[in-house]
């Protein structure tokens, strides 16, 4: 494990000696891979000098800093080395281990000092003496465990300061709370009426605040090459303890991850390795029996993916053997063999991440004990992270994890239960339902809840029950989400209600509240009030939920796949409505589709109707009015009525099956169908054309108006339109064969000519060209009185 | 030695804390509750804009919790890098105490054996000397048991 920075206490402790252990530790670490590196290849005179200067500044140090055990040991391991660089010795396995062993000895002590421990009183003449042994018979044994470790990527050394671990959280917490203070005040701002200055102000606060915040993030960020830093040194000690060859490749140490991160998946990623080493790699006879090259080829890999790290570990070894994890799981009676027989290769991959199950032949004392892989899914998913497996049985195995670029701010749902606030995880969150909705049923057995939606079975937990919270009754339906980790089966959680969504800041909660394996962090949102970041692993765990998912459901589906040809598929027609919704509507029914003039719709005793072929046809859906001169309409027809449906547009033909998908009998809805993932309600024609009037409509005359003025420019061009525009049914001229009907309204300009009409028993409006009346027996209207002129024409009608 | 010890009251007890493990004492504000923590974790607070974890001593050393009308103040302390404020009674002075700490004498209630280390004494009266650091790691032990 790539040891913490432990607090050095101030206690009476000497500036000096705490930058000496510090830097002392710190060069450590980097130094074993150089150590192992140099190694491999022992030509590389560069290393050699490195690793030279570091047990020579360390037996600087030590004179004036009065640390004679650092000083004998750095002493011993400098000679050793002098040697080497002299070229009287040359670097066998042996003494490359010594060397090794004495660096672990520093750093033992270095801790101990740092912690302000006793020293440990273990014998370092041992290790010395290790030094001066010469392994004679090594010099004729096979090369080096470690092949070679090739690093690809640039080592520069960046120009850096050391700073305490203190200090930089404080800022990461300065500018946390700087992001929620810009946030109210833009809530603030939206509230209070818009003044541009202030908004433009506001921006470039903005901008700063979104700056300094990436700035800050990076501070937190670390390069994975300290992930890395440990992996080559127990690779080669692995190697050697079993007998193997590897050949280690480390590539995108320059790849940066949050520091947290880092420290969270150091172990699960150590693991890994010991397990490939272990289990994974043959012995270098194997390898050669299987055709493979002797040494077995590790790689590891970290790169960037979108806001996630991607590290792959992959090996050219066995592989792992499926078949066997299987029989070991039935034979420890996990597993029943109807259920073994009918798992599929990623299912039979899975249970290598159950807890106590282990296909190693022996139980060494690196792995093989079985309790590994569930506690490294384990801890890989507490930070947000996955893990994934992609196995080659007699060809090796590639281990991916992928965990998130930051933790501190999630998108997450704030839900209210018991009367408190919670918050959850976006991400972890499949679906929310209201517990009235259709498609959910609850049943209750022996105290265990299931929540089945859509025909998909789950584990129902309400969170009052699993917190131990009061759940009162509520008048409001209650909010049900169905939740999961991020490899976790999915179950329905029961919550008094889902408030809001937010970005929030997570902070680390204390280890109490961590403890109880619920909560993941806490958040402090703008209310002040703190609030706890719920885990849903945990809570599936306080619930003991079984982890199984609902493989009848799916299997199911499958059927009903296989079986969905047999389904009746009928074709139906897809259109839009004129209020938007897309709709079905069976294809049988539609007679044609035809673009009609607006104008010919109208409404007469409460029925839509439309002037189509020279007779009236209702319409099915009420409309009348429409924005555009042309409308695309349906006409429909059930054998012997037929109606008219007017639609914003008709979009294409589809097959939908007969019976909808969601039968929901409502109005003018059959219900709803799912076609191309997207859900359309159907059109139920029984209710369309039971609601049709029965007999024929017919129109209430209205008037006409009659323009005497037939051959009158302004009579045809500027009366006739307004006129029909108004909705009027216009005739130019006195109409000869038919009579003036009473109910029409003639319009002339000459005052004989109203006489006249008056005579035929109609209402007559007279029009005048001038605005003033030419005197006061004048009761001609203005011809651009539009007020006057349509009230005499309404008011003329009886 | 010349030590700094925060003189309070604790669950009835005087008690006296080394001045270097309190960051700042203040007046609780409101305590949002976290279900499913044992009695002695009161809820976490909000001060500027840091969360405390409120851990309710008096309960650990009485066992039942501190009705809300006596919760008075709370010591604030970092440890281990996390935030918490111990609640107490009241608070009376910061005080030099130029002979340090005494060795406990008497039989100690069982309840407070966990935490006092020593005796301090001041104008005459003995205070046990409590380390806030043993309130939450018992306090965490409490509850793996």
């Amino acid at each position: 494990m790539v040891p913490l920075r432990a607090s050095v206490k101030a206690e009476g402790m000497d500036e000096l000696l705490q930058e000496f252990i510090a830097e002392t530790q710190e060069t450590l670490e980097a130094l074993a891979s150089e150590v192992v590196a140099w190694e491999a290849d022992p030509s590389d005179r560069d290393r050699l000098d490195a690793i030279f200067r570091f047990f020579h500044t360390v037996k600087g140090s030590c004179g004036f800093l009065n640390l004679p055990r650092f000083e004998r040991l750095s002493h011993a391991a400098e000679d050793v080395l002098s040697e080497i660089r002299a070229g009287n010795r040359t670097a066998d396995p042996a003494t490359v281990s010594a060397v090794l062993g004495i660096m672990d000895r520093i750093a033992e002590l270095a801790e101990a000092v740092a912690i302000g421990a006793a020293l440990p009183d273990e014998n370092d003449d041992y290790l010395i003496g290790a030094l001066a042994q010469r392994d004679e018979g090594a010099a004729e044994e096979a090369a080096s465990a470690v092949e070679a470790v090739r690093q690809s990527g640039v080592q520069a050394v960046p120009r850096t300061i050391r700073l305490p671990l203190s200090l930089i959280d404080q800022l990461m917490n300065g500018v946390s709370d700087m992001v929620l203070a810009r946030n109210e005040l833009s809530r603030k701002l939206r509230e209070r009426l818009s003044d541009p200055e202030l908004e433009s102000a506001f921006e470039r606060l903005s901008t700063c605040v979104a700056d300094m915040r990436d700035a800050i993030s990076k501070t937190r960020m670390q390069r994975v090459d300290r992930l890395f830093t440990a992996i080559p040194r127990m690779v080669r000690d692995l190697g050697r303890e079993l007998g193997k060859r590897i050949d280690l490749i480390l590539e995108g140490g320059d790849v940066e991850m949050d520091r947290e991160m880092v420290e969270m998946v150091v172990d699960p990623l150590t693991h890994i390795v010991r397990n490939s080493i272990d289990h994974g790699i043959e012995t270098p006879e194997q390898r050669r029996a299987a055709g493979k090259p002797e040494a077995g080829t590790l790689r590891l890999q970290a790169r960037q993916s979108g806001n996630q790290i991607v590290i792959e570990v992959s090996d050219d070894g066995r592989g792992i053997d499926t078949g066997r994890l299987v029989e070991k799981a039935v034979g420890a009676g996990r597993l029943s063999r109807d259920v073994a027989d009918k798992m599929t290769e990623a299912d039979k991959l899975d249970l290598i991440f159950q807890a106590g199950l282990s296909t190693a032949q022996a139980v060494t004392a690196i792995s093989g004990r079985g309790v590994g892989m569930d506690v490294v899914r384990a801890n890989v998913e507490r930070i947000g992270g996955v893990i994934a497996l992609h196995n080659q049985p007699g060809r090796g195995l590639r281990i991916v994890l992928r965990v998130p670029l930051t933790l501190t701010i999630i998108p997450g749902l704030i839900i209210r239960s018991g009367g408190l606030h919670f918050a959850i995880p976006r991400a972890a969150v499949v679906e929310i339902l209201h517990d009235n909705n259709e498609t959910l049923h609850v049943a209750q057995v022996g105290g265990a809840k299931i929540a089945t939606i859509r025909s998909v079975r789950h584990s129902m937990i309400d969170l009052e029950d699993v917190l131990g919270m009061q759940k009162p009754d509520q008048a409001a339906p209650r909010a049900i989400m169905v939740v999961r980790s991020a490899t976790g089966v999915p179950f329905a959680l029961g919550v008094a209600a889902v408030d809001n969504h937010e970005e929030l800041v997570i902070r680390p909660a204390s280890p109490l509240v961590m403890a109880t394996g619920v909560y993941a962090g806490m958040t402090l949102p703008d209310n002040g009030k703190p609030m706890l970041l719920l885990d849903a692993a945990g809570l599936a765990n306080a619930a003991s939920l079984p982890n199984i998912a609902d493989d009848r459901a799916s299997a199911q589906s499958d059927e009903h796949e296989v079986s969905a040809a047999k389904v009746e598929m009928v074709s139906a027609l897809r259109f839009e409505e004129l209020s938007g919704e897309k709709r079905l509507i069976k294809l049988s029914l539609v007679e044609r589709v035809e673009d009609v003039d607006a104008r010919l719709f109208g409404r007469s005793g409460g029925q839509a109707f439309v002037r189509l072929d020279g007779r009236l046809v209702p319409v099915a859906n009420g409309v009348h009015a429409f924005a555009t001169s042309h409308v695309s309409a349906l006409r429909l027809r059930d054998g012997r009525q037929e109606a008219c449906y007017p639609v914003a547009a008709v979009l294409d033909i589809v097959e939908m099956p007969a019976v909808p998908d969601m039968v929901a009998m409502h109005g003018s809805l059959s219900g709803v169908t799912v076609i191309d993932s997207e859900h359309l309600e159907v059109l139920n024609p029984f209710a369309l054309f039971a609601a049709l009037p029965d007999g024929p409509l017919t129109e209430r005359t209205k008037g006409r108006c009659v323009l005497v003025d037939s051959q009158d420019g302004w009579t045809r061009e500027i009366l006739a339109p307004l006129l029909r525009q108004a909705g009027h049914d216009v005739v130019l001229g006195l109409p000869e064969e038919q009579a003036v009907d009473p109910a029409d309204v003639v319009f002339c300009s000459d005052g004989d000519m109203s006489h006249a009409a008056e005579i035929l028993g109609c209402r007559v409006v007279q029009l005048r060209a001038s605005p003033r009346p030419a005197g006061p027996q004048d009761s001609s209207i203005y011809r651009y009185d539009q007020e006057a002129l349509m009230a005499a024409i309404s008011g003329a009608r009886g | 030695m010349d030590q700094l010890y925060l003189l309070a009251t604790l669950a009835g007890t005087r008690v006296a804390v080394a001045a270097q493990e309190v960051e700042a004492v203040v007046r609780l504000a409101e305590i949002s509750p976290v279900p499913g923590m044992p009695r002695h974790v009161a809820g976490l607070s909000a001060l500027r804009s840091r969360v405390l974890t409120i851990i309710d001593v008096p309960a650990l050393i009485r066992g039942t919790p501190t009705p809300q009308a006596q919760r008075g103040f709370a010591i604030i302390a970092d440890i281990s890098g996390h935030s918490y404020g111990l609640m107490v009674d009241a608070v009376h002075d910061i005080c030099q105490v130029p002979e340090g700490d005494l060795p406990l004498r008497g039989q100690l209630n069982r309840a407070w054996t966990c935490y006092a280390k020593a005796i301090v004494e001041q104008d005459g009266q003995p205070h046990l000397l409590v380390s806030l650091a043993s309130f939450i790691e018992t306090g965490l032990m409490a509850q793996a048991a």
